[in-house]
């Protein structure tokens, strides 16, 4: 548990080190590079394995802002 | 009358100040609407087990200010088909398998609203579920923050759910519990033959999502869901012994999964591979994993293909038995599919149309954006220690299809 807080820890330090550029986004903001294509039947199909699965959790999250701009 | 100590206004002052601060920060613009409508399809069938499942849905969003968004929508659940009335009713051939028609149709009607200074958002959303044996209040709020040029986004949720269960009156020991035959004169107040079980869901969610290089994205996703009520399908009954009885899980379960996704911009190809693995454990005993491989690529003006595969197991619940008369375990008995060990493949394809803006950077001379999208996915789950008595598991391939529409004003 520790070592896993700790990794935690380093990677959240690294974080702020692996910074990309405004103008190195241009993939990142491509829909394919999304955590959350497919909207609404997205939402539905993940209706149905909660239902159709005995466990659940852990879906997707909105990504980062592109920051293109 | 007590008056209230002063660090008891401190949370809504709190509150005042960050949405006084997200106001102000937000700047008058036009006002900007999305509508989104479209309907999904589950089909499974097999043997006399058959379930379809329409859900249309229609939600609108309006940008009122650049800070401050207001949402609102419908969606329903159309369910029709027959599902199983007694597991481990004598069945030695699928044909055999006792069942009961189902026929209902769940609303959720629900809205919120989102404030934003462009790196910080806040979001709070209210629905309201209700079917002829089900009921469900339910809230949630999130906060997420973006660090470190927008490359670092931390969100965390809170939901909060309140259930209402429709059942039959409680026996004097769950081996005497029948199942519930219908849903006439649930939430009837005046019927005797009908009573009401609460459930009530705490979900927390952690999400963590990363740009580690220009072609390289990852999130990090954890979830904390506490279940306290009744948690069976009342319509189920299991065979114990000489008798049927209405299944009886543990009223108490925590459920506990961690997942990690990532996006790989392929440059050679111009598309994206996006794997993802979940695990999951809860403490009725049961542990999962799931690993999911999908790769996307738009293939010519703004048409642009997913295709997708998953694999899914887990085991059983500690409870679980796929014989209670042979092989009781403990006090609970459930006759749940989906908490014996199983496993299942998804494989699947999306295709969405984004059609290009014209000069005036609008779309069919009226709207700011346009996404049309087909979906499609094939489920095959096997349950190698399920039967129906000696029968499998008939239904046990389902295609799930969607289509939708998203249009921006």
């Amino acid at each position: 548990m520790r070592a896993l807080l700790l990794l935690c820890a380093a990677l959240l330090l690294g974080a702020g080190c692996a910074t990309v550029r405004p103008e190195e986004k241009e993939f990142l903001a491509d829909p394919a590079m999304s955590f959350t294509s497919g909207g609404m039947a997205s939402r539905h199909e993940q209706h149905v394995l909660d239902n159709r699965e005995g466990s659940s959790g852990a879906g997707t999250a909105r990504g980062g802002g592109c920051g293109c701009n | 009358m007590q008056l209230a100590s002063p660090s008891a206004h401190a949370p809504p002052r709190l509150l005042l100040a960050a949405c006084l601060h997200f106001a102000i920060a937000s700047a008058p613009a036009a006002a900007q609407l999305e509508t989104t409508a479209g309907a999904s399809i589950f089909s499974e069938d097999g043997g006399p087990l058959s379930m379809t499942v329409i859900v249309p849905e229609v939600a609108a969003d309006v940008q009122i200010t650049s800070g401050f968004a207001v949402n609102a929508g419908w969606t329903a659940d159309i369910v029709s088909g027959a599902s199983v009335a007694v597991v481990d009713q004598p069945a030695l051939t699928v044909d055999a398998i006792s069942t009961a028609s189902v026929s209902d149709v769940r609303h959720v009607v629900g809205g919120g609203v989102t404030l934003s200074d462009g790196q910080n958002t806040l979001a709070a959303n209210y629905r309201y579920g209700f079917e002829n044996d089900y009921r469900s209040h339910a809230f949630d709020v999130s906060a997420r923050t973006e660090l470190y040029d927008r490359n670092t986004a931390f969100e965390i949720t809170y939901a909060r759910s309140f259930d209402e269960i429709c059942d039959v009156p409680e026996a004097s020991e769950p081996a005497l519990q029948p199942r519930m035959p219908n849903s006439d004169g649930c939430f009837d107040d005046a019927d005797e033959d009908r009573v009401t079980r609460d459930l009530a869901l705490h979900t927390f969610q952690a999400a963590w999502t990363q740009n580690w290089t220009a072609i390289l994205s990852t999130q990090l996703t954890a979830t904390a869901l506490l279940l306290d009520g009744f948690q069976a399908n009342p319509y189920r009954a299991v065979r114990i012994g000489r008798t049927a009885a209405q299944e009886y899980h543990p009223e108490n379960r925590a459920r506990y999964a961690v997942g990690l996704a990532g996006r790989l911009w392929i440059a050679p190809l111009s598309g994206a591979v996006q794997p993802a693995l979940r695990v999951y454990r809860d403490t009725w005993d049961i542990r999962s994993l799931s690993a999911e491989l999908a790769y996307e690529q738009t293939l010519f003006a703004g048409l642009r293909l997913r295709a997708r595969g998953r694999y899914y197991t887990q085991n059983g619940a500690a409870f679980y038995s796929d014989d209670y008369v042979l092989a009781p375990v403990g006090s609970y008995f459930t006759g749940d599919r989906e908490l014996s060990p199983m496993s299942s493949w998804l494989v699947g394809g999306q295709l969405s149309f984004n059609p290009e803006s014209d000069d005036q950077g609008e779309v069919l001379g009226f709207l700011s954006s346009l996404q049309l999208l087909v979906k499609g996915d094939l489920l095959k789950s096997s349950f190698p220690h399920f039967h129906y008595d000696r029968a499998p598991v008939p239904n046990d391939l389902a295609l799930v299809g969607s289509v939708g529409i998203i249009a921006s004003f």
